[in-house]
C-alpha cells in the first residue's frame, strides 16, 4: 500500500491521534528519566501507569465510584423531576414563561457553582451539599429544553388533537408530550453532564464524596503518580458517560 | 452565415502560438469509486489580446474542471496553460477568476471588497481605495461603496465579484457561469454591461457557460464541447456587429447561431443522459 | 388583556409580574430570616446584607502602596477592588493563553481533514470533564500564586474555543477560499483577511463559553488554595461564618458574571447587518 492509500485509509486519522497519545507519553517518560524534566513534578508514566492498580484496590475506587454514581443519579432524579415540572409550568402559563424565561436563561448560563460554600453553610460538609450542587447546576438546562420541546410541536400534530375533541389533558399527555420527548432527552442529558461535572468539582473542592475527594486526598499525600493516576481515572469515566449518554441519546431519538 | 469549423478527435491543431492565453492539449482524469473518470481529454484552445471567447457545453462535460485548471486551482493534469508565453503552475498574477457562485465578502463593504486584491498585493491604501472606486464606478455601482453585500442584490453582488477581479487588472478574465445565480431578465442587463466594460478594457475573456443565449450575445467566437470526455467539438464564430447591446437577441443572425449550436448540445446533451441511464443501470441503480 | 398604550409600563403584565415575583422572594426571604427558624445567619435579613454590601464596596480597610510614575503614597481602598483586580487579572491572562491556543489549535483542525479526524474527538470528549481536577496538577507546576489560576483558566477556556472554531472552519464558504487563492494569498493573508472574518461568529461564540468556564474555573481555584482574588475572600467569608460578607460577595460575582455574558452576547448581535 502506497504511503498516500495509508493516509487515506479509514483507520489512520484514528491510529495518528492515539499513536501520537502514546508517542507524547513515551516522550515524557524519556525527558523524565534523561532529567530535562523534573520527576517530583511530573511523575515518570510508568509510574502512573503502575500506580493504576494499587490506587484502585487500595482506594476502593469502586466504591468511590459508586458514592460519586449515586450522587450523580439522586441529583439526575431531582433535576428531571423539577426540571421537566418547571418547563411544562413556563409552557401552560404564558404569562410566567414571557417574564422568567431570560432569568432561566441566564442561571443557566451564570457560574452557580461558586455558590458551593454557601451550600456547605446551609447542609453541611456531606453528600448533600453535593447532591445539592449537581441538582443546582442541571436544572436550568433542563427546563429550557422541556419549554423549547413543548413550544416547537409542531402544529399539525396539535389540530389532529383538537379534531379528535381531546381534552386538555389527554391533549398534553398523549400529543405533546410525547412529541416534545427527543427534545427533553438532550435536555436530561446536558443536566446530567453540569450536573456530574461539578459533582465531580465540589467532592474535589470540598473533599468528601467519591471520586472527586480521592484526587484530593492523594494531591494532600503528595502521591503524585497516585494523583495523576486518580485524574487519569476520572477523565476516563468522564469521556465514557458522555460517550455512553450520546449514544443513548440517540438511540431515543426516533429518526426525525 | 458563420464559418464554423469542425474539430474531430483525428485532428488536434497545435493551439495558435500567438494567442494570450494557451492551452495545449489538456487531459484531467479524476479517481471516483466507480473508477477512473476522463472530465477533459485533449482539449486545445488559444485566446488572442482582447478576444472574447465563449466555452460551452452540457452539463458534466467537464467546463468547471477546465476553468479550475486554466485558473490554476487545479493540477495533476495532462497538457499545459501558459499565459504571454509563462507556463501556469498555480494562480497566475495575469488571470482574474470570477466564479459561479456567490463570493463577495459579507464582512466587507463593496468598497473593501474591491480594494481586496489590491490590499493582497500591498498596494499602499490611499491608491488603492482611488483604484477601487474606479473599477465600483465602472461596473455602475456609483454611491453603494459603503453598503455591505447582504444590502444589495444578487445582481449587484455579482458586480462586486466583477469589479473586484477586474481591480487586479488581470490580461485575461475567465468566467465560470457568472450568472447562473441570476434571473433572465438581470442576466441579459448584466451582460450589457459586461460588453461595456470589455469593450472600454479591452479586456480578453474566457466565459464558460451552458447559457446560449449569453455566450452568443458576449462572444466573438464560441467553441463547443461534447459530454464527458469532454473535447472540442466545435469552433463558431460569431460574426455580430460590434458593439452589441442586449437588443440583439432578437436578431435573425443571432436566432440562427443559437439554432446551430442548440442542435450540437441537444446531440451532446442526450448522449449525457443515455450514458448516465446506462452507468446507474451497471451500478445497481445507485449512482 | 392588553393595556391602553398610555399606561405606564410598570403597569404592563409581564413587568408586573416580575415586580411581583421579585418582591414576593425578597418579602418570604426576609420573613424567614426574622423567623428564627433556620441556623442563625444561614438566611440573614436583607438589611444585614445590605449593610455587608455596601461596607463592602465603600469601606476602605486595606493600605495600597502605591509607587507609580513618580507619585509614592500609601492609600487605604476597600478590599474587594483589590482583590478584584487579581481575580481580573487571571481571567483576563487565562482567557489570553486559552483563546488564542483554542483560536490555533481550532484553526489547524479545521484545515486539515487528516488532523480533524486525528484530534478533534479528544478535544471533543475531554470538553465536558470536570477541569478542576486538574487543579493539583496545575499548582505542582505553577505554584501557589496566581499562576496556577491563570494555568486553570487557560485549559478551561481552551476547549469551547478550539470546538467552535474547528466547526466553524468547516461551515465557511468554500468559494471565498477559492477567491483568496486566486488571488494568491498568503497564509498569513488567507487566514487574517478570509478564515477569521467569515468565522466571527463561531469565534464569538466560542469565546463566550469560554468566559463563562474560565470564570469558573479561576474562581473555583481560588476558592481552593489561594490568599487573593474573589474566590478567596468568599472562602474566607465562610471560615469566619460571615453570611451576609459572603452573600454581598456572591451578589457582586453573579452581577459581574452575568453582565460580562451579557456584553458579550451584545457584541456579537452588533453584526447583524453584515450577516447574510
Amino acid at each position: 500500500m502506497s504511503a498516500q492509500a495509508i493516509t487515506k485509509a479509514r483507520w489512520f486519522p484514528g491510529v495518528l491521534g492515539f499513536g501520537s497519545f502514546i508517542a507524547a507519553v513515551l516522550l515524557i517518560e524519556l525527558l523524565i528519566r534523561v532529567g530535562l524534566i523534573n520527576r517530583f513534578i511530573v511523575p515518570l508514566p510508568s509510574d502512573i501507569v503502575l500506580a493504576f492498580p494499587r490506587v484502585v484496590i487500595e482506594e476502593h475506587v469502586l466504591s468511590r465510584f459508586v458514592l460519586t454514581a449515586a450522587e450523580a443519579f439522586s441529583a439526575s432524579i431531582l433535576v428531571t423531576v423539577f426540571g421537566v415540572a418547571g418547563g411544562v409550568l413556563l409552557y401552560q402559563f404564558r404569562l410566567l414563561r414571557e417574564a422568567t424565561e431570560t432569568w432561566v436563561a441566564a442561571l443557566a448560563a451564570a457560574p452557580l457553582v461558586l455558590i458551593y460554600p454557601l451550600y456547605m453553610v446551609i447542609f453541611g460538609r456531606n453528600a448533600t451539599t453535593i447532591v445539592a450542587m449537581g441538582f443546582t447546576a442541571g436544572v436550568a438546562p433542563v427546563t429550557l429544553k422541556t419549554l423549547e420541546g413543548l413550544a416547537g410541536t409542531r402544529r399539525v400534530l396539535i389540530n389532529v388533537g383538537r379534531s379528535f375533541n381531546l381534552t386538555p389533558s389527554q391533549q398534553f399527555w398523549k400529543i405533546l408530550f410525547p412529541a416534545a420527548l427527543p427534545t427533553i432527552f438532550v435536555g436530561m442529558r446536558l443536566g446530567l453532564i453540569f450536573a456530574l461535572i461539578n459533582i465531580v468539582g465540589v467532592e474535589f473542592l470540598i473533599n468528601c464524596g467519591g471520586l472527586g475527594q480521592l484526587i484530593n486526598e492523594l494531591a494532600e499525600r503528595y502521591d503524585l503518580a497516585g494523583t495523576y493516576a486518580a485524574i487519569s481515572f476520572v477523565i476516563l469515566i468522564s469521556i465514557c458517560v458522555f460517550f455512553l449518554t450520546e449514544r443513548l441519546e440517540r438511540w431515543l431519538r426516533p429518526v426525525e | 452565415m458563420a464559418a464554423a469549423t469542425v474539430l474531430s478527435a483525428a485532428s488536434r491543431p497545435a493551439a495558435a502560438p500567438d494567442g494570450i492565453l494557451v492551452v495545449d492539449n489538456i487531459t484531467k482524469r479524476f479517481e471516483t469509486p466507480e473508477g477512473v473518470v476522463t472530465a477533459v481529454d485533449g482539449v486545445s484552445l488559444s485566446v488572442a489580446p482582447g478576444e472574447f471567447v465563449g466555452v460551452i457545453g452540457p452539463s458534466g462535460c467537464g467546463k468547471s474542471t477546465l476553468f479550475n485548471i486554466i485558473g490554476g486551482l487545479l493540477d495533476g493534469y495532462d497538457g499545459t496553460v501558459k499565459v504571454a508565453g509563462d507556463l501556469v503552475r498555480g494562480p497566475h498574477p495575469a488571470i482574474g477568476m470570477i466564479f459561479q457562485e456567490e463570493s463577495t465578502f459579507p464582512w466587507r463593504t463593496v468598497l473593501d471588497n474591491v480594494a481586496f486584491p489590491l490590499e493582497i498585493a500591498g498596494v499602499a491604501k490611499r491608491e488603492r481605495y482611488e483604484r477601487a472606486r474606479h473599477f465600483v464606478s465602472l461596473v455602475g455601482l456609483d454611491g453603494f461603496e459603503r453598503r455591505y453585500p447582504a444590502e444589495l442584490s444578487g445582481g449587484m453582488r455579482q458586480r462586486v465579484s466583477m469589479a473586484r477581479t477586474l481591480a487586479a487588472q488581470p490580461k485575461i478574465l475567465l468566467m465560470d457561469e457568472p450568472f447562473a445565480a441570476l434571473d433572465e431578465q438581470t442576466r441579459l442587463l448584466l451582460g450589457d454591461k459586461v460588453l461595456q466594460i470589455q469593450q472600454e478594457l479591452k479586456q480578453t475573456t474566457l466565459i464558460i457557460t451552458h447559457n446560449i443565449t449569453e455566450a452568443v450575445q458576449l462572444s466573438d467566437r464560441i467553441l463547443v464541447m461534447t459530454y464527458r470526455p469532454g473535447k472540442l467539438k466545435r469552433m463558431i464564430k460569431i460574426d455580430l456587429p460590434r458593439p452589441r447591446s442586449s437588443e440583439i437577441v432578437s436578431s435573425e443572425a443571432f436566432g440562427r447561431y443559437v439554432a446551430q449550436i442548440w442542435s450540437d448540445l441537444r446531440e451532446e446533451a442526450s448522449r449525457g443522459l443515455r450514458a448516465d441511464e446506462a452507468a446507474k443501470l451497471q451500478h445497481g441503480g445507485q449512482p | 388583556m392588553t393595556l391602553p398604550r398610555a399606561a405606564p409600563r410598570f403597569l404592563q403584565p409581564v413587568t408586573a409580574l416580575r415586580i411581583a415575583i421579585i418582591v414576593t422572594v425578597l418579602a418570604s426571604w426576609e420573613a424567614l430570616a426574622a423567623s428564627g427558624l433556620l441556623y442563625r445567619d444561614v438566611v440573614p435579613s436583607l438589611v444585614a446584607i445590605g449593610k455587608a454590601l455596601f461596607s463592602l464596596l465603600t469601606v476602605p480597610d486595606m493600605p495600597l502602596q502605591i509607587d507609580l510614575l513618580g507619585i509614592n503614597t500609601a492609600i487605604t481602598i476597600p478590599a474587594i477592588y483589590w482583590h478584584l483586580y487579581v481575580t481580573f487579572y487571571e481571567i483576563a491572562l487565562g482567557m489570553v493563553i486559552g483563546c488564542l491556543g483554542g483560536l490555533v489549535a481550532g484553526i489547524a483542525l479545521g484545515s486539515s481533514r487528516l488532523l480533524r479526524r486525528a484530534y478533534e474527538p479528544m478535544l471533543y470528549y475531554l470538553g465536558p470533564c470536570p477541569k478542576i481536577i486538574f487543579f493539583p496538577v496545575m499548582i505542582m507546576w505553577f505554584g501557589v500564586g496566581p499562576g496556577s489560576k491563570v494555568a486553570m483558566g487557560a485549559i478551561s477556556c481552551f476547549f469551547p474555543v478550539a470546538l467552535n472554531v474547528a466547526g466553524g472552519m468547516r461551515e465557511i464558504d468554500q468559494v471565498l477560499i477559492r477567491v483568496g487563492q486566486s488571488f494568491r494569498a498568503n497564509t498569513w493573508q488567507m487566514v487574517t483577511k478570509i478564515y477569521l472574518p467569515a468565522m466571527r461568529h463561531p469565534i464569538i461564540n466560542g469565546v463566550r463559553i469560554g468566559l463563562g468556564v474560565c470564570l469558573i474555573g479561576t474562581l473555583l481555584a481560588e476558592t481552593k488554595l489561594s490568599n487573593s482574588g474573589v474566590g478567596f475572600l468568599v472562602m474566607q467569608a465562610y471560615n469566619l461564618f460571615n453570611m451576609p460578607l459572603m452573600y454581598a460577595l456572591l451578589i457582586v460575582l453573579f452581577v459581574i458574571a452575568i453582565g460580562a455574558n451579557a456584553l458579550i452576547g451584545r457584541l456579537g448581535g452588533l453584526d447583524d447587518i453584515k450577516r447574510r
